[in-house]
């Protein structure tokens, strides 16, 4: 009694309603993202298990199926080809664009580098060029006929290569132009991480007579180190999500998604294929499954690796 | 930042020859990543006769706007620059006002169950993206949002990374300016609106550039969501002309990937800082 008493009170003055809606304003300000997270995030994560358990294609009725598009999966030449594409892939991107990434993030970070806003701006230009883009510069650089880089190749004896549509030649490709757009990416991230070394360890290093080369193994390595992991983790996932830069490279509207042999075909092509192409739902879905399965492995592993002591 | 300095007195200590070398590798590498620009620019300007010479002239005999005009003939191309401008800017509005009020909120109030929510916003950002577009598509269609800009304009409102980014930009707001706002008799969302949105303006900034980039540059929801040409955004329509064999000259295609390169290369060059800063953030605080 006394309850209701004290809340009919509370809304009917008006500092008690100003103190009702300060206590229920945060929730109100932070549920626009709960309830579009519910209805296009958690839902569809739900739906999409259900659904990879059902051989669904499109406007058939859908038929339970049980773990069958799994067992097809583990198979299905395209998948194990695809899954070795990218594997490939992931693992010629993401050693040297790491490399890379933190040799000029130290180059980059000195003081009294001439130009280094310059050479920062740079590095960095192709990480807002859209991914489309980037494929169809590369598409044009790489032509067999009218590119660049086999005029380059003509200059010096080389006969012309077919970098588009040979199966040997593909792969590499786009992990130039993976490189080329998401190098400055990694550099950024490791350029943050640089900043927040003290100053104060490289000065005591220079007093106990360490030289550049041994302060960069010594201290900005290990240092480092949980930045490096997390470059080598958001590549892993964006190896595993690649769509935009094969799409674009191997033609993929002209019908073969993965061009010649599907040598080009990774993951994202192949859940994009599936589920799109052929609205065979139910197995695109047990493929985004098996290949978020892949990625949370590979980044556990990573994880257990990157952080074991250093002596 | 001093600390920076000392750390690397040994660069300047260096002998001229290292420092020459240093420099060179600089450069070779500034090149690397500026040549497919400039030939992204130059095949876009340069007569389509000069294509089939070889060796193909790095430096064109002359300049031409032909291929811009063939490319306006041929497709809607200008259409899809106009659709991917109205798109860009709604989500821009959207997200940087549901981020900032969410990320002030995470950052300056208190309320019950405030640790739990922030950890279980963050986790959904580890979610994998292609895991939840079929089940999407299917809602969408559902919905009856297929062929409409409503699939690419509503759940991209729920940004975690936005609210996470806002919320740690919001953490630097002196609580004193908020109580003082309160006995004033000042609302919430009031406080939120006249005292917090002016002193965050440079963090708004970054994001609007972040959600704009990201917008304007997206094409696996536009391809997967809509069907009708007369809303294909400008990256819809650059795969559209590179695969079409009567406009698909790569002297046009260039000419469309320059025109939509255009607004985001100038976006960062004019407001670099903001947006290094911003990518940055996020990543050390």
């Amino acid at each position: 009694m006394a309850l209701v008493a004290r809340a009919g009170s509370i809304t009917r003055s008006p500092r008690g309603a100003a103190r009702w809606w300060a206590k229920v304003a945060p929730y109100v300000f932070i549920s626009p993202f709960y309830l579009l997270f519910l209805a296009f995030g958690l839902l569809p994560i739900l739906f999409s298990l259900g659904v990879s358990l059902f051989n669904w294609q499109g406007v058939a009725q859908a038929q339970f199926t049980g773990l069958s598009n799994y067992g097809v999966l583990l198979t299905d030449p395209d998948f194990l080809t695809a899954l070795g594409n990218t594997v490939i892939v992931w693992l010629g991107s993401t050693v040297p664009m790491v490399f890379l990434a933190l040799a000029f993030a130290a180059v980059l970070n000195a003081q009294r580098l001439r130009l280094r806003g310059f050479f920062r701006t740079v590095y960095f230009l192709p990480v807002v060029t859209s991914l489309v883009v980037t494929g169809l510069i590369f598409s044009v650089l790489f032509d067999p006929s009218i590119g660049l880089v086999n005029d380059a190749l003509h200059a010096v004896g080389i006969a012309p290569i077919n970098f588009l549509s040979d199966p040997n030649w593909m792969k590499p490709t786009l992990i130039m132009a993976l490189l080329w757009r998401w190098t400055g990416n990694d550099m950024v991230i490791m350029l943050a991480g640089l900043q927040s070394i003290p100053g104060d360890i490289y000065e005591a290093a220079t007093v106990d007579g360490a030289t550049g080369r041994q302060a960069f193994w010594r201290i900005t390595v290990p240092l480092m180190r949980p930045i490096i992991l997390f470059d080598f983790i958001i590549s892993t996932i964006g190896a595993f999500n690649l769509f935009e830069e094969p799409y674009v490279l191997f033609g993929g509207s002209a019908g073969n998604i993965g061009g010649t042999q599907n040598a080009g075909l990774v993951t994202g092509t192949l859940i994009y294929q599936n589920s799109f192409v052929f609205f065979n739902f139910g197995y695109g879905a047990a493929i985004a499954w098996v290949v978020a399965f892949i990625i949370f492995v590979l980044s556990m592993l990573q994880l257990k690796l990157g952080n074991k002591p250093v002596d | 930042m001093i600390g920076v300095n000392t750390a690397h007195r040994s660069l300047a200590a260096r002998s001229w020859p290292a420092r020459l070398l240093l420099y060179l590798g600089l450069c070779v590498f500034a090149a690397a990543f500026l040549a497919p620009f400039y030939w992204m620019i130059i095949s876009a300007l340069r007569p389509q006769s000069e294509f089939y010479q070889i060796p193909i002239p790095v430096i064109p005999s002359h300049l031409t706007l032909q291929d811009f005009v063939l490319l306006f003939q041929r497709s809607e191309f200008g259409r899809g620059l106009l659709n991917s401008a109205f798109l860009a800017f709604v989500s821009v509005v959207l997200q940087v006002f549901f981020s900032s009020l969410a990320g002030y909120t995470f950052a300056k109030l208190t309320f019950r169950g405030k640790d739990v929510l922030f950890t279980a916003m963050l986790a959904t950002m580890m979610i994998p993206y292609m895991v939840t577009i079929i089940p999407n598509y299917i809602i969408m269609a559902h919905l009856g949002w297929i062929d409409t800009y409503w699939p690419l304009i509503i759940p991209g409102i729920a940004n975690a990374f936005g609210i996470f980014w806002m919320r740690q930009y919001c953490q630097s707001i002196p609580s004193e300016l908020l109580d003082a706002a309160r006995i004033d008799g000042a609302g919430e969302f009031m406080i939120y609106w006249r005292v917090v949105v002016p002193l965050i303006q440079p963090a708004l900034a970054s994001l609007a550039i972040f959600v704009f980039l990201s917008t304007w540059n997206d094409f696996l929801n536009p391809l997967v969501f809509l069907r009708n040409q007369d809303l294909f955004t400008v990256q819809l329509w650059l795969a559209v002309v590179s695969h079409e064999g009567n406009v698909g000259q790569p002297a046009i295609v260039m000419a469309g990937s320059v025109l939509a390169s255009i607004p985001v290369l100038l976006i960062f060059i004019f407001m670099q800082k903001r947006f290094v800063a911003g990518l940055t953030a996020g990543s050390i605080k």
